[in-house]
C-alpha cells in the first residue's frame, strides 16, 4: 500500500450538490419554484459550475491494534483517542486512512460576503452548499480508497471525523500532525478547527475482517448532521 | 390609512416582501415593500411603537408559528427576517432615543471551540424580530467575553449555541462564570446536539429547542422583570 499521500482534485460540476439534494438536507423540500431561494440555488449552482480547488486525499498508514477499552489507536507514535465507540467500529482495522478533504475558500468568502451585506438566507444556502460540496467530494475519495482495497481483498469503514461520535474535536491536532504535509492545505486554528470551513478531515479503518459498521446516529439527536445523513443514504444497503 | 400600512407591513414580513424591487411574492411584485411601507407610515405619522408591536413583531410571530406548524421552512422565515430588518431600520432612531422601548437585551453567541454560527445568526434575527436588543458575540466565544458583556448588560439574557457533541459541553464552564459573576442573570442554550436534559445539567435556565420556543422564554423573562 501506498505510503504517501493520495491526492484528488474536482471541479464543483463533479462533486457539487443538485438542487434537490440541497433542499432536502436542509428539509425544506416544498419551497415553491419562484420563491427566492430556488432561484439563488439555481443561480448559485451556475455560477459555482466552473470553480475548481475542491481537493482531498488521504494517506494510508499502518496502526497497533485498536484498544477498545482504552477508547484509542496509536498510529506511528502517536495515540488517537477516537473513543470507545468509533474503536468499537474499527477494532478489526490493521491500517487507517488518514483524510482531510477541502471545498476550499471560495464557500467562506461567499458566505461572509452574504452575510455582511445582509443576505442571510443567501448565506445559509451557501453554507449548505459547501457542506454538501466537500461531503460528496469525500465521497468519491473513499470510494477510489475502497476500489483500491478491494482489490487487494481489504475491507474499508465508514469515515470518522474529531467532533462528532464522541471523538474530541481536540485530537485534530494530532491527526493532522499525522499527516504532515499535504497539498489540500487546510489549516487548524487554536481551538483545532479547520480553515478553510468547509474541509474534513478524519479516519478510515482498512482490514481482511472490517465490517462497515452504520453511524450511532440513533444516540444523538442532530438531524442535520451530516453523517446522519450519509447513513440516511446508506440505509437500503444496511437492510 | 393607518391600519392599512400596519396591515399591509405584517403581510410584507409574513410573505418576505423587502422592498419594492422584490420580485416576491409573484402576488405583490412591482407594490411597496417592508421598507418603503414603513417610511410611508413613519411620515403618515404611524407610532412607530405601533409599526413594531402590531406589524414586525406580530407578523414574526406569525412566521414563528408557521415554522413551528411545518407550513414554512428556513429559507421562508430568513426571508421574512430580512424584510423585518428592512423595516426596522427605519425604527433604529426611535429606539436609540428610548420613544421605542424593546423588551430586554439578548446577549448570543456560539461557545468557544465552535465556528457555526449559521444557527445562532437565525435565532438572532428571529428574537430582534420579537422586540428585543440583540447583542451578538459572534462564533468561538471566549467565557471572559461572554462574563464581560453580561457586566455591561447586567439585565440581559444570555443565549449560547453549539453545534458539535464536542464542543457542547464547553458551555457548562461558560453558565458558571456568567453565573458567578451575575447569579440572577438567565441563561438559554440551544443547537442541534443539545437536548432539555442536557441544558439541566449544565445549569442553564433553559433550552431553546428551536428559535419560537426561545422567544416564548424570552417573552416570559422579559414580563418577569417588568412586572
Amino acid at each position: 500500500m501506498s505510503d504517501t499521500f493520495q491526492y484528488f482534485q474536482f471541479a464543483f460540476r463533479e462533486v457539487g450538490p443538485a438542487s434537490g439534494e440541497i433542499f432536502r438536507f436542509i428539509q425544506s423540500t416544498d419551497i415553491e419554484d419562484e420563491h427566492p431561494a430556488k432561484i439563488f440555488v439555481h443561480q448559485i449552482r451556475e455560477k459555482l459550475k466552473y470553480i475548481e480547488g475542491i481537493s482531498g486525499g488521504y494517506l494510508i498508514k499502518k496502526n497497533s491494534p485498536v484498544s477498545v477499552k482504552q477508547g484509542s489507536v496509536q498510529i506511528d507514535q502517536t495515540e488517537l483517542q477516537i473513543g470507545r465507540q468509533i474503536s468499537d467500529y474499527l477494532k478489526e482495522a490493521s491500517s487507517m486512512a488518514l483524510f482531510v478533504c477541502s471545498a476550499g475558500p471560495v464557500f467562506t468568502d461567499m458566505i461572509n460576503e452574504q452575510s455582511q451585506q445582509g443576505n442571510i438566507m443567501e448565506a445559509y444556502l451557501l453554507d449548505a452548499i459547501g457542506s454538501l460540496t466537500v461531503e460528496k467530494a469525500m465521497d468519491h475519495v473513499q470510494q477510489v480508497l475502497s476500489d483500491e482495497m478491494r482489490q487487494r481483498g481489504m475491507h474499508i469503514s465508514n469515515r470518522y471525523s474529531p467532533g462528532y461520535c464522541n471523538w474530541e474535536l481536540q485530537e485534530q491536532k494530532k491527526l493532522f500532525s499525522l499527516i504532515g504535509r499535504n497539498p489540500v492545505g487546510v489549516t487548524l486554528t487554536d481551538s483545532s478547527l479547520m480553515i478553510p470551513a468547509k474541509s474534513v478531515s478524519g479516519i478510515i479503518g482498512i482490514g481482511r475482517n472490517l465490517r462497515k459498521r452504520a453511524y450511532g446516529c440513533k444516540i444523538c439527536n442532530n438531524s442535520t448532521c451530516t453523517y446522519r445523513k450519509i447513513i440516511d443514504e446508506q440505509n437500503e444497503e444496511y437492510k | 390609512m393607518k391600519l392599512e400600512l400596519i396591515n399591509k407591513l405584517f403581510e410584507c414580513v409574513e410573505f418576505g416582501k423587502i422592498n419594492i424591487n422584490s420580485p416576491y411574492p409573484p402576488q405583490m411584485k412591482g407594490l411597496p415593500g417592508a421598507d418603503e411601507i414603513t417610511q410611508e407610515a413613519l411620515v403618515a405619522g404611524v407610532n412607530p411603537d405601533e409599526i413594531l408591536n402590531r406589524a414586525l413583531i406580530a407578523a414574526m410571530n406569525k412566521v414563528g408559528e408557521k415554522f413551528t406548524e411545518k407550513k414554512i421552512f428556513v429559507p421562508q422565515m430568513l426571508l421574512s427576517a430580512k424584510a423585518m430588518n428592512a423595516s426596522m431600520n427605519h425604527l433604529k432612531p426611535y429606539f436609540a432615543d428610548g420613544s421605542v422601548k424593546r423588551k430586554g437585551v439578548f446577549i448570543v453567541g456560539t461557545v468557544f471551540g465552535d465556528l457555526h454560527d449559521i444557527g445562532k445568526n437565525l435565532l438572532s434575527m428571529m428574537v430582534e424580530g420579537a422586540g428585543w436588543e440583540v447583542i451578538d458575540l459572534g462564533i468561538d466565544v471566549n467565557t471572559e467575553a461572554f462574563v464581560e458583556k453580561v457586566k455591561e448588560y447586567p439585565d440581559a439574557v444570555v443565549g449560547i449555541s453549539a453545534l458539535l457533541t464536542t464542543t457542547m459541553v464547553n458551555i457548562e464552564p461558560v453558565i458558571k462564570a456568567i453565573k458567578q459573576a451575575s447569579p440572577a442573570t438567565k441563561v438559554i442554550v440551544g443547537g442541534a446536539p443539545l437536548t432539555a436534559a442536557f441544558a439541566a445539567s449544565i445549569g442553564a435556565d433553559a433550552y431553546g429547542k428551536n428559535p419560537r420556543e426561545g422567544i416564548i422564554w424570552l417573552d416570559l423573562q422579559s414580563q418577569k422583570m417588568n412586572n
